[in-house]
């Protein structure tokens, strides 16, 4: 087990894919991976184009053990098994194809990379409402923070739901995977840090939500999100928010203002995003805010109408050699906690 | 750093109603499946170990506009359970929060560090088969398939972290590792943690075309089994630092969570490792950081039980017995399994609910007869009762995909 410290994780990787003319033999290769379902092969081939900008010895530096992987979905399955109960219901169980049974199991969708790239450390699929993209990053980050590996495949994948599906008419399909790194061993390998990603969720229930203080509530836990993930109040920071119109969307929406956010100085007005059913759409944006490096640190804040929200701090690669000698050095703007270092081990 | 504690239980499950039903199930060890009340299960073993039509939640049917599937009722009447066994009670309504001005924790409970952490595999998946044979939705609102952490955060108040980890039948081993890091990195006091399944055709359906159903029961470790059978239900663990626990003068401390390991096979969708090596490192790990050591001995101070996988599919067994043998050896086994079935998403927290249990009892309860034990699971499967020896039991939850994960509960005081 290595001595390198799993602090101050950046991104060398990231990897979209759009559904709209994809192929699968393009973008993967012809054989092994036509009996996938899309949204299985549609997580690959970001992990893939991921894994390429990192550079080859991106995973491979480190043992298999010392490699993770986290991916978020909400609809992957559904169309697949709407069209496996349609068979069942019909003609029975015996006529399912044996080849994709196993994808009943939400978690088949991310467990594929393990095998193709050895990632033995851990392989965890997270469903919350919306926000489960945000969630691998943020419980995949902490997982290397506590020593359970160090290198990091996380992202979010989602496939379009059936027409019969409440929701559909906002489905998303597609992936985005990026990959993380300690900083010293990028630099080591002579690649660039295109930046730091920093998660915090929490959770406003729709009650607290529709009442009249919902925006002070909603403004409250964004306030200790950023405070938690080192976000400095007089460093400019630009916001996108991914949004429903439910009442927890217009809480958060609300609570976006620099008055409400404690006299945080915004980077001008927030982009708005309309929600999907999915959770792809906020970490696309992630994704899009490390790609701009010149740019201010960016929230990406999104929330669903269950109660589920969170906040992702990206800090564009620029910005990282700014801050090189304050917040970066002991973590970046995104302070990890951690009980234990691999060194621990 | 800070202990993990177990401070409050809750179950619904094949047993009935309420971890009385479920400890008391646990010594009668007198199951069997029962057909599925489905018309449309068309497949050869619509089996499953079913919550008694009796027990069933009445409710409710939709929650802050979200309607409900039978796994998020299930959530909600086992978390209910765990929070009112923990002393703790749902949080005020908005009408009776504090003001901008306000301490929330005045009330003893700061609502922005009680986090959730509950697993499902298939979530509220009958809500939608019930929509695609037929039954209209109340409304054109997206209907998210794994809700059950938000609607027990939604009706608890809590505003921590609120999370759904779905890795297949680990997914519940993980919610509980998962809450037992946000409470030791300072992110949490208390964690609702645990996992809830329903039946969903699918999901047996699928079991039935991979042959991986046992016509009879399940039958763990035994030579004659040939399969697993599905159980459903919900089992919910309110975690707790055990600094929080002691200020708020906790009244019963179950156990704690003392250790977890985490690995991945990276081998093959749905068949277990042969070699068991990343089973095994899971073990060792989760062994090496409750202190309970690996290679532990049974008895005084060492390890008092395992209560492992072992689902009744071929292999898994084995390879598992084969890890066992070798790691805990002459360790006594409880099969969690033989008496409520797989219950996916939510076994590793029905292991854990039965750990706890264990531990504060200190008696392992006899183990449901599963007929002539395979000689290549060379494991102790006791069939009466027996005072426990140990201070830990060890918990493994693995699923398909090759996810793994091991967790280690220890004795502790209130």
């Amino acid at each position: 087990m290595s001595n390198e410290p799993a602090v101050g994780l950046v991104v060398t990787g990231i990897g979209t894919v759009g559904a709209d003319g994809f192929d699968f033999r393009t973008a993967l290769g012809r054989h092994g991976y036509k009996y996938l379902p899309a949204a299985s092969q549609y997580f690959l081939a970001a992990a893939k184009r991921a894994l390429a900008q990192a550079g080859p010895d991106a995973l491979e530096a480190v043992g298999p053990e010392e490699r993770g992987a986290a991916v978020g979905t909400n609809s992957a399955a559904v169309a697949l098994h709407h069209t496996m109960d349609r068979t069942v219901t019909a003609t029975g169980a015996g006529d399912l194809s044996p080849v994709t049974a196993p994808y009943f199991s939400i978690n088949l969708f991310g467990s594929r990379l393990a095998t193709e790239h050895d990632l033995k450390g851990f392989n965890l699929t997270f469903t919350s409402p919306r926000i489960a993209g945000l969630e691998a990053l943020q419980t995949g980050q902490r997982a290397l923070a506590t020593g359970r590996a160090r290198r990091l495949l996380a992202g979010a994948t989602e496939e379009a739901l059936p027409e019969v599906e409440p929701g559909a008419d906002t489905s998303e399909a597609g992936a985005v995977a990026l990959v993380l790194e300690p900083e010293p061993a990028a630099r080591s390998r002579g690649v660039a840090a295109l930046g730091r990603v920093g998660v915090r969720s929490f959770f406003l229930p729709p009650k607290v939500a529709a009442s009249a203080e919902g925006a002070e509530r909603a403004a409250a836990l964004l306030r200790d999100a950023l405070d938690a993930l080192g976000h400095r109040p007089d460093r400019p920071l630009a916001v996108t928010a991914v949004l429903d119109g439910s009442p927890v969307g217009e809480a958060m929406a609300a609570a976006l203002d620099e008055k409400a956010l404690g006299g945080r100085a915004l980077a001008g007005k927030p982009e708005w995003v309309p929600a999907g059913a999915g959770a792809l759409e906020p970490v696309a944006r992630v994704a899009a805010a490390l790609a701009a490096p010149e740019g201010h640190p960016h929230a990406v804040v999104t929330a669903a109408a269950e109660g589920n929200a969170a906040v992702c701090l990206v800090t564009p690669g620029a910005q990282l050699d700014e801050l090189s000698g304050t917040e970066a050095s002991d973590g970046g703007e995104q302070p990890m906690s951690g009980r234990r270092r691999a060194s621990d081990r | 750093m800070d202990d993990v504690l177990v401070t409050g239980l809750g179950a619904l499950s094949p047993l009935g109603a309420g971890t009385g039903a479920f400890w008391r199930g646990m010594h009668k060890a007198d199951t069997a499946p029962t057909r599925v009340p489905d018309p449309l299960a068309h497949m050869d073993r619509p089996l499953m170990y079913l919550v008694p039509e009796a027990d069933l939640p009445d409710g409710p049917e939709e929650q802050d506009g979200l309607p409900l599937g039978r796994g998020s009722r299930f959530a909600l009447a086992a978390a209910r359970e765990a929070v009112a066994d923990a002393g703790l009670a749902a949080l005020p309504g908005p009408a009776e929060l504090p003001g901008p001005g306000g301490r929330p924790e005045a009330k003893g409970l700061d609502p922005r560090r009680v986090a959730v952490a509950l697993s499902t595999g298939m979530g509220d998946t009958d809500l939608h088969e019930g929509w695609w044979t037929g039954e209209a939705p109340a409304s054109g609102r997206w209907a998210p398939p794994f809700p059950l952490a938000s609607v027990v955060g939604g009706w608890f108040g809590a505003q921590g972290v609120n999370t759904c980890v779905s890795n297949a039948c680990a997914a519940s081993g993980y919610a509980l590792s998962v809450g037992a890091d946000l409470i030791r990195s300072g992110e949490a006091d208390v964690v609702i943690a645990g996992g809830a399944e329903a039946y969903s055709r699918v999901a047996l359906a699928c079991f039935n075309r991979l042959g991986a159903i046992d016509p009879e029961r399940c039958r763990p470790f035994a030579a004659e089994r040939r399969g697993t059978v599905f159980g459903e239900g919900a089992a919910v663990l309110v975690l707790e630092s055990a600094t929080h626990a002691r200020a708020r003068g906790a009244r019963t401390v179950y156990g704690r969570l003392a250790g977890a390991g985490w690995s991945c096979d990276a081998y093959h969708a749905t068949a277990p490792e042969p070699s068991g090596e990343q089973i095994e490192r899971a073990m060792r790990e989760a062994l090496r950081e409750a202190g309970a050591g690996s290679g532990a001995e049974s008895g005084s101070g060492g390890l008092g039980f395992v209560i492992p996988h072992g689902t009744g599919t071929e292999l898994n067994d084995v390879v598992e017995s084969r890890v066992l043998d070798a790691l805990t050896p002459r360790t006594p086994l409880y099969s969690v399994k033989a008496l409520i079935g797989h219950t996916g998403g939510a076994a590793g927290a029905f292991a854990a609910l039965a750990a706890s249990l264990m531990l504060h009892h200190r008696t392992l309860p006899p183990n449901v007869p599963v007929g002539e034990q395979d000689p290549e699971c060379a494991v102790q499967l006791p069939s009466g009762s027996a005072p426990m020896t140990g201070a830990y039991g060890l918990v493994n939850a693995y699923a398909f995909g090759g996810n793994n994960i091991s967790l280690v509960f220890g004795e502790a005081a209130a």
